[in-house]
């Protein structure tokens, strides 16, 4: 009998070697939630596919034969400058009140998320105040392990472009608190990585005051290994969240979106919707869940997630999940994997449209609703074109 | 301008047509009525090449040109038209958007160049106002939420638009009150040219009170079993199709 040898835990590696060079080291509120976080690293390991959350999105494989993830250059920064009173920390000198109560509070729930918060050796934090409303969306980019917290005050409403940017053969680990106070708006998209062969992870944690609304758009057009984990809790009365997304895959591509929005107070919304296009040899993941707490009496929550499959060897899988501890409560939600309409393609070609034309309107229209989720006009347009860059590559793998 | 010669087309290995032959001259308006499985919907959809209707014998010659090995946009290109049955819903696709790209593909396939949106606006306003198809219905999805009349009117607007050189009317008839068919009926007339043929597929004898054919045809098993003069038409609803096989037979 042989017994495989526990595979080392870079992450663990990698933070003996850089705990003292972190930044804000030495504030001991931060020393204490790091060491927490990494003692989470260290109980749980890397996740594998025997972890029913990671089921279709084997890490622990991926990672085996890729670069260290520890040499990769941790960067976490805003493209353009701030406006309207927004304050940017970055752990330099003591930390402000509303990074001590935000800053790994609420999003530290697995080891890819301990990891991000204990090993980030680049990491921002942003504070949007109370009815800022600034025009401009800020425009943050990351690649290796970093780490992001964005407090939005009462009333404030800004828009957050998020791209990943680390090269070919890249590890990225993105960990993202969002705490949104009573009636602040976050406009949240995140655009796809260009690096075909990199792992982007990425792990969002949110949390909804009454009357706030956070929205989100997750265009992917997949790597050799990306998950975007998104955790809601909807804990004010009225809260909403509505998350969309498309994943658009290429031969060799694969992307996991996983919800888990927490409807925790009365009278709160979600929606989400989502599509997937897989072409080649690629898969999609969405695995959804809503947890409608006791209490959160009148809540309504939505959820559809579809899939269009390009070929024999693509493979998309789809788990919506629904606990209900309320009274009076509306969920709806629908789950579908299929090709594309035989009588769809064969009405356009009666009227002239040639295959490889209908097929993309059809995928096109396919993709529509949940694009179009997008608020933001010029964001919705540039997602557009991404998305028509990232349907011909789909189409031209051989299926 | 048509001409079908036995005639032979399996739908997943089962033989639908079995030697059929017709001749449709430029100008003519022909009729095929037929009862249920009788291979009425298999003729249409195989002029218009739908993948899964295999020709195993036979020729179908279209302008003096074998289309049987062409594809469904390349005949549409040439002019052919078929106004469906079941028009399908395009969800995400808005019905001026899909003119716009079907009309510039057919035109792109003769080397014509592309009209621009603000032309095709201008050629559908026209044509959209006789068939009573209002303007915001253009805006809406394609066929999604309209009503089976509306569809209808839908499709006689694309054949008004594409002003095709053989025109196959599908069952256009199903799911219309007399109201609507009226309205459908006089748009299929005023498209009634000497360079035109249409081919007119149904299975109830009203709708040629409407629109008068030149000849009648019945189809039965797949074969053509009788032709005749619009009169057909009116003996087929009196006797019944059991009796006209019966005689044929």
């Amino acid at each position: 009998m042989t017994t495989r040898a526990a595979s080392p835990n870079p992450f663990l590696e990698d933070f003996a070697a850089h705990a003292a060079e972190l930044p804000g080291v030495g504030q001991p509120w931060l020393d204490a939630r790091r060491a927490d976080a990494i003692k989470l690293v260290r109980a749980q390991g890397i996740p594998h596919r025997r972890i029913e959350d990671w089921k279709y999105t084997d890490l622990r494989s991926a990672l085996e034969g890729t670069n260290d993830p520890g040499k990769a250059p941790s960067v976490a920064r805003l493209r353009n400058a701030v406006e309207q009173g927004i304050e940017v920390f970055e752990f330099k000198g003591d930390a402000p009140k509303w990074v001590v109560d935000g800053f790994g509070v609420i999003g530290i729930d697995g080891t890819m998320s301990a990891a991000s918060f204990a090993l980030a050796q680049s990491t921002i934090a942003l504070h949007v105040p109370a009815n800022a409303k600034p025009a401009k969306p800020l425009e943050y980019e990351f690649s290796g392990q970093t780490r992001l917290l964005i407090v939005v005050e009462a009333g404030a409403a800004v828009t957050l472009l998020e791209t990943p940017i680390g090269g070919d053969d890249s590890f990225s680990n993105a960990g993202i608190e969002i705490v949104l106070y009573e009636g602040a708006k976050l406009n949240h998209i995140r655009t796809a990585s260009n690096a075909a062969s990199a792992i982007v992870l990425e792990d969002l944690t949110v949390q909804v005051a009454s009357a706030a609304q956070y929205r989100a758009h997750f265009m992917s057009t997949g790597t050799k290994l990306s998950r975007t984990e998104l955790h809601v809790t909807l804990e004010g009365k009225g809260a909403e969240a509505h998350v969309s997304g498309v994943s658009v895959l290429g031969d060799g591509r694969h992307a996991d979106v996983t919800t888990h929005i927490v409807h925790a107070a009365a009278d709160t919304r979600s929606t989400q919707l989502f599509k997937d296009i897989a072409g080649g040899h690629s898969r999609g993941v969405y695995q959804g869940k809503i947890t409608v707490a006791e209490g959160a009496d009148g809540s309504d929550s939505r959820q559809t997630a579809k899939g269009l499959l390009l070929g024999v060897h693509a493979e998309i899988d789809l788990k919506p999940e629904l606990e209900i501890y309320a009274d009076d409560v509306k969920c709806a939600h629908g789950a579908a994997v299929g090709d594309l309409d035989v009588e769809s393609l064969f009405y356009l070609g009666s009227r002239g449209i040639p295959e490889a034309e209908a097929r993309a309107l059809l995928m096109r229209a396919f993709l529509g609703d949940a694009v179009d989720e997008i608020e933001n006009a010029d964001i919705r347009a540039s997602v557009w074109s991404k998305v028509e860059a990232a349907l011909a590559k789909a189409t031209e793998a051989k299926p | 301008m048509l001409e079908i010669k036995d005639l032979h087309v399996s739908v997943g290995g089962k033989e639908i047509l079995k030697g059929l032959n017709l001749s449709i001259g430029a100008g003519e308006v022909h009729a095929i009525m037929g009862p249920n499985g009788s291979g009425k919907s298999t003729l249409s959809y195989t002029l218009a090449g739908r993948v899964g209707y295999d020709v195993t014998g036979g020729s179908i010659i279209y302008k003096g040109e074998d289309l049987t090995a062409l594809p469904t946009d390349a005949r549409a290109a040439k002019g052919i038209f078929l106004a469906m049955q079941y028009p399908v819903e395009i969800p995400g696709v808005t019905t001026i958007n899909f003119f716009k790209t079907a009309l510039n593909s057919q035109r792109r396939a003769r080397g014509e160049s592309d009209l621009d949106a603000v032309s095709v606006l201008r050629l559908v306003r026209g044509k959209a106002a006789a068939l009573k198809v209002p303007e915001e219905m253009l805006k809406r999805a394609l066929n999604v939420g309209f009503s089976g009349g509306e569809k209808k009117r839908l499709e006689i607007l694309q054949m008004a638009l594409f002003e095709p050189s053989l025109a196959i009317l599908d069952e256009t008839d199903s799911g219309l009150d007399i109201d609507a068919l009226k309205l459908v009926a006089d748009g299929v007339n005023a498209l009634r040219a000497p360079d035109r043929a249409m081919l007119v597929i149904t299975h109830y004898q009203r709708l040629l009170n409407y629109i008068v054919p030149d000849r009648v045809h019945v189809l039965s098993a797949g074969r053509i079993i009788k032709d005749g003069g619009k009169e057909l038409a009116h003996e087929l609803e009196a006797k019944g199709y059991e009796q006209i096989i019966k005689d044929a037979a």
